[in-house]
């Protein structure tokens, strides 16, 4: 590309007129100069993220060891006693610990099937148009603040669960339960016979394994509906309300990158699945999904890392009440959590800011902060492992 | 597996994709409508002749001769009421003590509810608190409290398995034989009269500062608050996040560094909320001193830093799908690097940018873990601009938390709870809305 200044430069010096189009030494070696210094001011801009990621480190920690170092590490990790505020105050966090640990892992539970499948519907399934508008509901879940969420569970969800629990898990139990369990008598009978050479044997023997498996199903939905209903929930703030609203929460997220990862596997895969002959089922589960797997394998950590660090909902929801459940299952106890901790007592704690009450809040956001640190640095690589899987096939 | 069943596991499996995002449907729905219909309820409601004495005292608003009819018309109803408790307070004095005992538990409790009915009876000492000095404001709510004067509720512990059921026992009969079990009938019958109830439009709910920790009046300092924190997290990390996406996509060459700044972003993307409190405590406040305690300087400061990884994403993307074509053609004209970012590059991606601008102002609105130790304060007035530096202020989200679970009267004043989260959402869902709009005007322009 021919440099502009030079068609005009002579021109001009035809015309015998001065060129104010020459660009002398000293002016270019200025603007280099200014270039140079305005990239390295960018450049200082742009760090500004990674130092406040230092910062954050930094000051957290700083906050946080003076706790270790006055109370050493095995009370903290090891006892359950949460009592603060006593003369001398114990510091044992290991229910606060397995507080949160139980509530992300109930949201898990809810949102990965869920949220994997409202992916796969979105990217292979759904229509476009149809898609135009399904995005922005999954949005707006994402956008209602976490303390419309923590209000939601807290006045309407908990006194819901108080009053009618049991017949609601009841409920819930039939309309999930039972399409699984059909499917499931339909696709072992049919597994079972398979062995069998077609003819009138196969036939009876199909028929009776459906009905003594569809037998078995409709017992053991009545039992679990059953006991399910006679269920006394003592109080709506519990384990089981928050991993629900979580769930719902971290779903949004496991979602969009999901399917960021399905639309990445491209269409040759897929086609070629059809072209062998698959039903669009057996392509996804059998081909799409493992090819996408680290892709929504990341997805699912940053849904969980998202569950993990909610603060107002577990707050204003999980009943505070720092003990390990009674069977450690038992969802239906009131449980509290590192951020609901951390939240809840540093309005006491402020005032001492020489105390062990103060660390120790920081020592609990310091195990928030490397856990989610390390969570993310593990998804990371998997997807750039993933990437580079992709394009080196 | 034969075809049949194959094609029964496939529409099986679509019928399960499809479940999912209708419960993800339905939820948004269960959760949006009961905020959207008791919200809508804290502005509009039937409004009692105590809410306009409310508003004209307090507030200096409304027809001042229009209310002294209304008072003179409701308390020729009340005085009857009045009447029948000066008539019963005699009778009691001339009982026996141990008959006076039998009375005396549930006549306070008439009393009280009287008094939550239509404000201080005769003979009471005026009280401190605004909200024992007017009645029911809202009808909705003197209807429930009409039925804590007529019935009494008592607990059910016969069955030792079951947690306790309360039911309702009609006090009239209590009284029987006395002249106060005529003001049980009376009362329930003109109620209206001696309320006046009438629908409003309660503007002010918007606009009007607390009285009385939210008893009466509205959630304007809130309101306020969540602007200025929001309006001034986007003031710091708008110019910085869209400057630094600038640099990741046009100067950044790829290597160590740019990849460290990269892993950065998604760190500071993945940081609980609450981390950033702490540090927003542990940095501006205890080490910079930017305040001396909680300012909204340093909520701003903390919600920044919160935001900026979304807008530098956001801004990233939106760069990137500016066609090379753009770039290409400025350069070709003899325009220099920074020159075709300015006048070329950022004009074209602007759309974008601004759309995760919106969107990150709409979080920086809802977060209250962030302004928790930084920035928010439970009660107050509406600061005003000078004292951002320097003052904590009430905001949507953090009031939201401390009306619904840490506020003495949190059952009474349900429906202020209710008209705030209204407002939050309000406010978010209205920017997520206008950034999808604008994102799919984008989408259409580059199209087409």
């Amino acid at each position: 590309m021919q440099n502009s200044s030079d068609m005009i430069d002579d021109g001009a010096s035809k015309q015998g007129r001065s060129s104010v189009f020459i660009v002398s030494a000293r002016k270019r070696k200025l603007q280099k100069i200014s270039q140079k210094s305005g990239e390295a001011t960018l450049l200082l801009i742009a760090s500004f993220v990674a130092i406040v990621v230092l910062f954050i480190f930094w000051f957290v920690a700083r906050d946080a060891i003076p706790f270790f170092r006055i109370r050493g590490f095995q009370e903290f990790f090891t006892s359950s006693e949460w009592y603060p505020a006593d003369d001398p105050p114990r510091f044992g966090a290991l229910a606060i610990i397995y507080g949160s640990l139980m509530v992300t892992v109930g949201s898990a539970l809810i949102a990965v099937p869920m949220g994997i499948l409202a992916s796969i519907c979105l990217s292979d399934i759904l229509p476009f148009n149809v898609r135009q508008y399904v995005k922005p509901v999954i949005e707006m879940l994402a956008a209602i603040p976490s303390v419309a969420y923590g209000f939601f569970a807290l006045v309407v969800f908990a006194p819901l669960l108080q009053n009618s629990g049991g017949p609601i898990l009841m409920w819930a139990w039939w309309l999930i339960a039972t399409p699984f369990l059909l499917l499931m008598v339909i696709v072992a009978s049919e597994l079972l016979t398979s062995s069998i050479a077609k003819g009138a044997m196969k036939k009876t023997a199909h028929l009776g394994l459906n009905l003594i498996l569809g037998a078995l199903a409709v017992l053991l939905l009545y039992f679990v509906g059953n006991h399910l209903q006679g269920l006394m929930i003592m109080s709506g703030t519990n384990a089981l309300n928050v991993s629900i609203i979580l769930s719902f929460m971290a779903l949004p997220t496991i979602v969009s990158v999901s399917e960021d990862a399905l639309q990445a596997v491209g269409r040759d895969l897929r086609e070629g699945s059809y072209a062998l002959g698959a039903t669009r089922a057996e392509t996804i589960i059998k081909t799409v999904l493992p090819a996408a797997s680290s892709g929504i394998l990341a997805a699912v950590i940053l849904g969980i890392m998202r569950a993990l660090g909610e603060t107002m909902v577990v707050w204003m929801a999980s009943g505070n009440s720092s003990h390990i459940p009674d069977p450690w299952f038992n969802y239906l106890e009131s449980v509290r959590t590192l951020t609901a901790t951390i939240a809840g007592d540093m309005g006491e704690a402020d005032q001492v800011t020489g105390s062990a009450r103060f660390h120790v809040l920081f020592a609990m956001g310091l195990i928030l902060l490397v856990v989610s640190f390390v969570s993310n640095l593990i998804s990371e690589r998997i997807v750039v492992r993933q990437r580079k899987v992709l394009s080196g096939q | 597996m034969n075809l049949g069943t194959r094609k029964l596991l496939d529409r099986s499996f679509t019928a399960l994709g499809i479940g999912s995002i209708v419960i993800m449907g339905l939820a948004l729905l269960v959760v949006l409508a009961p905020i959207v219909s008791k919200g809508v309820g804290a502005l509009v409601f039937r409004e009692t002749i105590e809410h306009r004495k409310l508003l004209s005292t307090e507030f200096h608003r409304g027809d001042a001769r229009e209310l002294e009819k209304e008072i003179a018309l409701s308390n020729g109803y009340r005085q009857k009421a009045f009447d029948m408790l000066a008539v019963f307070d005699r009778e009691l004095e001339q009982m026996p003590p141990e008959r006076q005992e039998q009375y005396r538990e549930s006549y306070d409790q008439v009393k009280t509810a009287l008094r939550g009915l239509l404000g201080p009876l005769p003979g009471d000492t005026d009280p401190e608190l605004a909200r024992n000095r007017y009645g029911q404001t809202r009808w909705d709510k003197a209807e429930e409290k009409l039925r804590e004067l007529l019935y009494e509720q008592k607990w059910d512990y016969s069955n030792p398995d079951v947690i306790a059921k309360p039911y309702d026992v009609s006090r009239a009969p209590g009284f029987a034989g006395t002249s106060l079990v005529r003001l049980f009938p009376y009362v329930e019958q003109n109620l209206d009269k001696m309320l006046l109830p009438e629908w409003t439009f309660y503007w002010g709910f918007i606009t009007d500062s607390s009285i009385d920790a939210h008893f009466f009046g509205g959630i304007w300092p809130e309101i306020q608050g969540t602007l200025f924190l929001a309006i001034g997290a986007m003031l710091f990390a708008f110019p910085l996040g869209v400057i630094a996406a600038v640099y990741f996509t046009e100067y950044a060459r790829d290597g160590f560094l740019t990849s460290m700044l990269r892993s950065a972003n998604s760190t500071l993307a993945g940081v609980p909320s609450i981390v950033f409190g702490l540090f927003g405590l542990a940095f501006f406040i205890n080490t910079l001193h930017v305040s001396e305690s909680k300012s909204v300087l340093a909520g701003s400061l903390t919600l920044a830093i919160m935001i900026l990884p979304t807008i530098i994403r956001a801004s990233e993307e939106a760069i990137l799908s500016v066609p090379k074509t753009y770039k290409e053609a400025s350069l070709g004209l003899g325009s220099t690097k920074w020159n075709t970012i300015m006048t070329v590059i950022l004009p074209a991606a602007l759309p974008g940018i601004l759309t995760g601008g919106v969107i990150s102002l709409g979080r920086a609105a809802g977060e209250t873990a962030p302004i928790i130790f930084t920035a928010a304060v439970s009660v107050g007035t509406a600061i005003g601009l000078g004292d951002v530096l320097s003052s904590p202020t009430p905001a949507l989200s953090w009031n939201i938390y401390n009306l619904a679970s840490e506020h003495e009267a949190a059952a009474q004043i349900r429906h202020v709870q209710y008209g705030m989260v209204l407002a939050l959402v309000t406010v978010v869902l209205l920017l997520n809305l206008s950034a999808v709009i604008l994102r799919a005007r984008i989408s259409k322009k580059l199209k087409g």
